[in-house]
């Protein structure tokens, strides 16, 4: 497995293409029951329950107003159309429905939107806070139920829990900052003191985000890193909505060093976070030769050792020099 | 407070040219009229009457575009777990013209004895936030719709702390598709160890995280029996074939995940580490090792060769003790990269 060494690297997350009209649709059918279970209620609450404008909702509300059925003239007849008190909502921004046709009921999830509940729940279950698999198992039971049709399988085995995302969870609740060892991939250890803002897991790897007191800055910390870890007395003065997190989990820095190499073409997607935007890639012989952004050779010579007769460096020297070092070294272990 | 959705609503109202019905109005209004007939619709009677449609309809001439959108809408729609119908006209059966589109209301409506407490809301929304981006961002935002259709409130949770789960294998989405279509796929698999990847025609079983690692369980079409493969090592984008398959049960799901950890259980390697060293501090948190007196660690694997390439990458921190296979392999790859990196 590549060892997650350099700072340059850019997490490739699957932007999914904004469904727009089947999100608007979704959103279409779960207000108008919402609106029926509500004799009169103002759309700012509506905006809050669903965690929209208001002026998303208005619109919603002005589109329901003037729809309905082709009813038995084909024609929309009033009677065939969903109806609204308009005085009270062009005045007092108040919703009253007062005719409704069609719709009784909240719909059914589809398939995968089970199934993308359900692996949440699963992914859920692995940590600490929420442990409770009765729970869990019965509202995947729910959900299943719930569903159109049987929820695909997307499924995330149930970890042991981690004695340091508890203790991160901890630190949070008590507002107090977390201070721990951590060791980079320089193989430096430093005491870090910091405000936890946010924990995710990128395939085998947790990582905790936080803004940490030494640099005064966020910064993303590999959870197998961090030794030593326990809560400090010191309040914690950053949360989530005072800063502004990046997206990816890394970002390339000014100082990373760009590394020609040759890699099989078949293994090249293993690379891809590595391979920088714009990138010059020649194919020749099965191989490509292009190039990788690494923070320092220190990072490098991992992960190219991770990849024995897959990819070689090629320039710079010194680099070259750094992987065949970190090998032999390594291989030496083996003949004493 | 932060927005759910960056969406906006274009008003039908505010909207002078009759023509530019709204997607959205469009087929909401197609939805609404195919769930309030029993007998359904004919594909003529949709396009002449429903709103969005009718517009666009020309009463004498040709209306194919619009009897492609109408396929496309249909699609868009049972995306979103719209149970939309097809039914044979009584004395016209095989008649492929005269077919009736309705939606069915009992398969529609979410059954009246599920409900979901303030708690298990509270748990819902977080397990859809795990998906904040990603493959399945789209369905937990809509399926969170749905859920506060229900109008259950909760006390926000700590959402800033959140857990995230982040897949970025690109092969994620096109297979969970095919999952969802019971459809057979083909990819390029790079195995672990080899150099060139093969191509690989399976039909999808499960999307299985196992050891923070995405893995598909799927039946090879052509050698035969199931495989798991590793979506990290999935190098050329998924063909999705229209060649369907039998749906298979549940239960391969929980049987291949068994399997996956009888064998994660059974497999291990002593190695001894650099007291100290990046591997040391990484090697002893992974899942399941055992650290011995005399600083021999104790790892539990599933794969072979991704094993061995993976202490190879720690170079002089580990020195591999058994078993024996392993030690060669680790030591042979270390001399090939020292080798191809000489002067």
């Amino acid at each position: 497995m590549a060892s997650n060494q350099s700072k340059g690297r850019k997490i490739l997350a699957q932007k999914t293409q904004p469904l727009q009209a089947q999100d608007k649709l979704t959103f279409l059918l779960s207000l108008v029951p919402y609106l029926m279970d509500h004799d009169r209620i103002g759309v700012a609450e509506v905006a809050e329950h669903f965690g929209m404008t208001p002026e998303q909702i208005r619109d919603a509300v002005r589109l329901i107003g003037v729809s309905g059925i082709p009813g038995e003239t084909a024609s929309y007849q009033h009677e065939d159309l969903f109806d609204i008190s308009w005085d009270d909502f062009e005045d007092n921004d108040q919703i009253v429905l007062t005719h409704r046709v069609a719709i009784d009921d909240s719909p059914r999830f589809s398939a995968r939107e089970a199934s993308a509940l359900i692996a949440g729940l699963q992914y859920l279950s692995s940590l600490p806070e929420h442990a409770d698999r009765g729970a869990v198992a019965s509202l995947m039971a729910k959900l299943s139920r719930g569903a159109s049709a049987a929820p695909s399988q997307v499924t995330v085995e149930s970890s042991e829990t981690n004695a340091t995302l508890s203790l991160i969870r901890d630190s949070v609740e008590a507002g107090l900052q977390l201070e721990f060892d951590y060791l980079n991939s320089r193989g430096e250890h430093e005491r870090r003191r910091v405000d936890p803002l946010r924990i995710e897991s990128l395939d085998a790897d947790w990582y905790l985000r936080a803004w940490c007191h030494l640099r005064e800055a966020v910064r993303t910390f590999r959870l197998d890193r961090i030794s030593n870890p326990r809560i400090s007395a010191e309040p914690i003065t950053h949360g989530i909505d005072d800063v502004k997190l990046p997206d990816t989990l890394f970002e390339g820095s000014a100082h990373d060093l760009i590394v020609t190499i040759d890699v099989a073409v078949a293994a090249a997607p293993l690379l891809a976070d590595y391979i920088p935007d714009g990138a010059v890639t020649v194919e020749k012989d099965g191989r490509l030769r292009t190039a990788v952004r690494v923070s320092h050779y220190h990072g490098l010579k991992r992960l190219i050792g991770s990849m024995p007769g897959v990819a070689t460096v090629i320039d710079p020297p010194e680099a070259r020099r750094a992987v065949a070092e970190w090998a032999a070294e390594g291989a030496a272990r083996y003949s004493r | 407070m932060s927005y759910l959705l960056g969406i906006t609503f274009v008003s039908a109202t505010s909207s002078s040219a009759a023509a530019r019905v709204p997607v959205e109005e469009r087929l909401f209004s197609l939805v609404l009229a195919l769930l309030a007939t029993d007998a359904g619709l004919s594909k003529n009677e949709i396009l002449s009457t429903v709103q969005g449609y009718r517009q666009r309809y020309a009463a004498s001439g040709d209306n194919s575009n619009l009897e492609r959108q109408f396929e496309r809408d249909k699609d868009d729609i049972r995306d979103l777990g719209v149970p939309l119908e097809t039914i044979e006209s009584p004395g016209q059966v095989g008649n492929n013209q005269n077919l009736r589109y309705r939606i069915p209301r009992g398969d529609y409506e979410l059954p009246a004895d599920i409900s979901f407490s303030p708690e298990e809301t509270t748990l819902l929304n977080l397990a859809a936030m795990v998906w904040r981006e990603g493959s399945l961002s789209g369905e937990s935002r809509r399926a969170l719709l749905k859920l506060r259709s229900l109008g259950v409130t909760t006390d926000d949770p700590v959402l800033g702390y959140a857990p995230r789960l982040r897949v970025r294998d690109a092969a994620f989405a096109p297979l969970s598709t095919a999952l969802d279509k019971n459809v057979i796929v083909r990819f390029g698999y790079l195995k672990p160890g080899e150099r060139d990847a093969r191509v690989r025609t399976v039909a999808p079983i499960a999307l299985i995280q196992h050891e923070g690692r995405w893995l598909l369980h799927a039946e090879d079409q052509d050698a035969g029996g199931t495989r798991n493969f590793l979506l990290r090592r999935i190098v050329t984008p998924v063909t999705t074939t229209n060649t369907r398959h039998p749906a298979f049960d549940p239960s391969a799901t929980t049987r291949a995940l068994e399997e996956l950890e009888e064998i994660w259980q059974s497999r291990t390697a002593d190695v001894e580490v650099l007291v100290g060293s990046d591997a040391a501090t990484r090697l002893a948190k992974r899942k399941g090792t055992q650290c011995s007196e005399d600083g021999i660690l104790t790892l539990h694997y599933s794969d072979f060769a991704l094993l061995a390439d993976e202490l190879a990458g720690y170079g002089p921190e580990v020195l591999v003790i058994a078993p024996e296979e392993l030690r060669e392999a680790v030591r042979e790859r270390l001399v090939r990269t020292a080798a191809d990196h000489g002067e």
